[in-house]
């Protein structure tokens, strides 16, 4: 209800201070631009993350100092840090880095975050940085057109770091105005209240925008129009660092475990980093002073002397930490863990269903099916697509062809919360009505319903696998083996669409029929990936070490299509009319209607 | 006396069997008209000439439910060739 009323709320607020104020217009014009900005630099990195990406971080994070090393330099060269910990969520789900790896390429982007504080203070807001925006807009533009995936990708970046540049100006030249009306400073706050309370408003501000690096360019722009003091500046970085870590807790709430224990990894560092920092903060000044005037930064140049403090408390932080890193993995593995009170319950398994043989039957049926929906969403994320795209007309085929990225997933977790238990629940519940009067239908009937269980049970346990691969080699640069896996996946979506509308129509005579076709169509599938894979073998276009893992996981996606087309049949069973089965194809028939169709193919 | 009642036995048994095979027949005919409803509606789709993904995989479900067909009429012309010459009855259909 809240939700409903909050955003328009906050557009009518927004039309309102837009038109009120031309000044924070400026300013909020210059903040949309840069984060339009960021957004163009993730697209445009995305555009090389086809197997590229994955490839430097698999080999780059076998040592911690590697770990935060890629974190630094991929955070610095990307701009974005929202990005690299995206990526690292997923490998560290996918198992293909460990979890200390992943703690070292979070801690490394942080430190790598902190060097916008230096290209906004150092560079954006000293030379004229929107005159050298406006011919990298035009060539970033040129490149965009192309219809080249790598040229357009480059176009993204180009496009990214203009819009990035040009928001920089408008905030500066909005800040400045904005001096000339309303003076900020009159709120200035000393001593630790002053900290305590700056550090709030920049974890606000950082969680309103989603993003730290725009939380620091307003701070570092506040600072340079006068607009807040150089000490509550500092508070407001901190506040920013701090914020940030919101904003991944927000996103792991949806990951999985591997995800939740990054996260939390995350606000620990962060954290620990924000009360050292907030604790020794004069100290941290009188070092930055130092350092400062080592390093032969002005006294009263006070942009730069913030951008030292922000780096030099999340180095701090990072050096404190660094030791820890082993025995922090161990605790969180010990500590996050797969809770069992989020299992599903079954839905129609009560004490009451077991009073007539045909009650029991019902309410077994229907459990199965609340596994099948179970699955079928488990299934979808596995393949990663959404559930929504496959219940939808939209082309699968375009769906599984512009995939970016695997969706994380611990389907081990899954398995246990949405599967397991619920199989073992109807498994006992069939167990239960077996000791009361039966007749010898219904027993008949359960026996089956148990099998369409575990074929369901045994669909997910062949996801388990080739989820697995589908995170090593799904989006392998290599486009013959891209292709592939595409194919396997296009495959049982397309399997996967056609069951759940066999399950929705209105059964008739001839729904059970319609599994020959699925049938079928799997069959031929599968022969036409062996037939290709050989002649990719026979002309070196693939290695034959790859060709078996694609072999693999094709035998996989076949047994997890034959479970699940098993199971469909006997759920759909009980609506058809034994006089149709006679007309069911056999494999014998089948076999002929393939050899049928390879000869008019010659 | 007793060869009496075992052939009263067996005609009301060959009786039965027959009823049998004539409702099967009818079931048999619902599904196949069943089928060639089915089979319209696909052709229709694939007349729309669908992507290429698309009606290769229709045309697999026609080629299904040709097969399905022919056999659902070869079983019905068994049943009735059964009727026809009730001593064969249990001999497998030719189809």
């Amino acid at each position: 209800m809240l939700k409903k009323f909050t955003f328009p709320a906050v557009l009518l607020f927004l039309a309102y201070a837009l038109w009120a104020n031309a000044d924070f217009m400026e300013i909020a014009a210059g903040v949309a631009l840069f984060m339009f900005g960021m957004l163009c630099l993730e697209e445009g990195f995305k555009a090389f993350t086809g197997g590229t990406l994955e490839t430097i971080l698999r080999k780059s994070t076998d040592r911690l100092w590697k770990s935060l090393a890629f974190g630094m330099t991929s955070t610095t060269v990307m701009q974005s840090s929202s990005l690299v910990s995206l990526i690292t969520v997923s490998f560290v789900s996918a198992e293909m880095i460990t979890l200390a790896a992943g703690i070292g390429i979070i801690m490394g982007a942080n430190i790598g975050t902190t060097t916008g504080a230096w290209l906004i203070a150092g560079l954006g807001l000293k030379v004229d940085i929107a005159a050298y925006a406006m011919p990298v807009l035009v060539f970033g533009m040129v490149f965009m057109m192309q219809k080249s995936k790598v040229r357009k990708g480059i176009g993204s970046l180009m496009l990214g770091f203009a819009f990035l540049f040009l928001g920089i100006h408008f905030m500066k030249e909005g800040f400045e105005a904005f001096q000339q009306t309303f003076d900020l400073t009159e709120y200035a706050m000393t001593g630790l209240a002053g900290v305590l309370v700056f550090t709030l408003i920049g974890m606000l501000i950082t969680v309103i925008m989603q993003s730290s690096h725009a939380s620091l360019l307003i701070i570092i722009t506040a600072l340079s129009a006068g607009q807040v003091n150089y000490e509550n500046a500092l508070a407001l970085a901190i506040g920013a660092n701090l914020g940030s870590t919101i904003t991944i807790v927000l996103g792991s709430i949806a990951s999985n475990l591997g995800g939740k224990r990054l996260a939390a990894s995350h606000v620990l560092f962060n954290v620990l980093t924000a009360v050292v920092a907030i604790s020794f903060i004069t100290q941290l000044g009188q070092l930055v002073d130092v350092l400062a005037e080592l390093l032969g930064i002005r006294e009263q140049d006070y942009l730069l002397k913030l951008a030292l403090f922000h780096t030099l408390f999340n180095l701090l932080g990072v050096v404190m930490l660094t030791p820890f890193v082993g025995k922090l993995e161990a605790a969180l593995i010990r500590h996050i863990r797969f809770e069992a009170k989020t299992t599903e319950k079954p839905l129609y398994l009560f004490p009451e269903a077991l009073e007539t043989p045909a009650t029991v039957v019902n309410a077994v049926r229907k459990e199965v099916q609340h596994l099948f929906d179970n699955a079928f969403g488990l299934l979808a994320h596995g393949l990663s697509l959404k559930r929504a795209t496959i219940e939808s007309d939209e082309s699968l085929a375009d769906a599984v062809k512009y995939t970016r990225r695997i969706i994380p997933l611990d389907v081990e977790d899954l398995y246990e919360a949405k599967i397991k238990s619920l199989h073992s629940d109807i498994v006992a519940f069939i167990g239960e009505a077996q000791t009361r009067e039966s007749t010898r239908t219904a027993t008949e009937e359960l026996y089956v319903l148990r099998q369409a269980s575990r074929d369901i049970v045994e669909a997910v346990k062949g996801m388990k696998h080739l989820h697995n691969n589908l995170s090593r080699h799904g989006l392998s640069s290599n486009l013959a083996v891209r292709e592939r896996y595409d194919q396997i996946r296009l495959q049982l979506a397309k399997l996967l669409r056609e069951l759940r509308e066999l399950l929705k129509e209105e059964p008739s005579d001839v729904t059970s029929l319609s599994l020959d076709s699925l049938k079928l169509s799997l069959e031929k599938a599968s022969r036409k990936m062996i037939d290709d894979l050989d002649e990719m073998i026979r002309n070196r276009r693939i290695a034959p070490s790859i060709a078996t893992s694609i072999m693999n996981d094709e035998n996989y996606a076949t047994e997890i299509s034959r479970s699940l087309l098993d199971a469909v049949h006997t759920l759909i069973r009980p609506a058809v009319a034994a006089q149709a089965e006679p007309l069911s194809l056999d494999e014998k028939e089948l076999q002929q209607l393939m050899e049928q169709d390879s000869e008019s193919s010659r | 006396m007793k060869a009496n009642k075992l052939l009263e036995r067996l005609t009301r048994f060959l009786d039965a069997d027959s009823k049998t095979q004539l409702e099967e027949i009818k079931a048999i005919r619902k599904v196949l008209k069943e089928l060639k409803e089915k089979e319209r509606k696909l052709r229709e789709k694939l007349e729309k000439k669908p992507k290429r993904d698309d009606a290769d995989e229709l045309q697999i479900k026609l080629d299904v439910i040709y097969a399905q067909r022919r056999k659902g009429v070869d079983r019905v012309k068994a049943l009735k060739q059964q009727l026809k010459t009730p001593v064969e009855k249990n001999e497998p259909p030719t189809a």
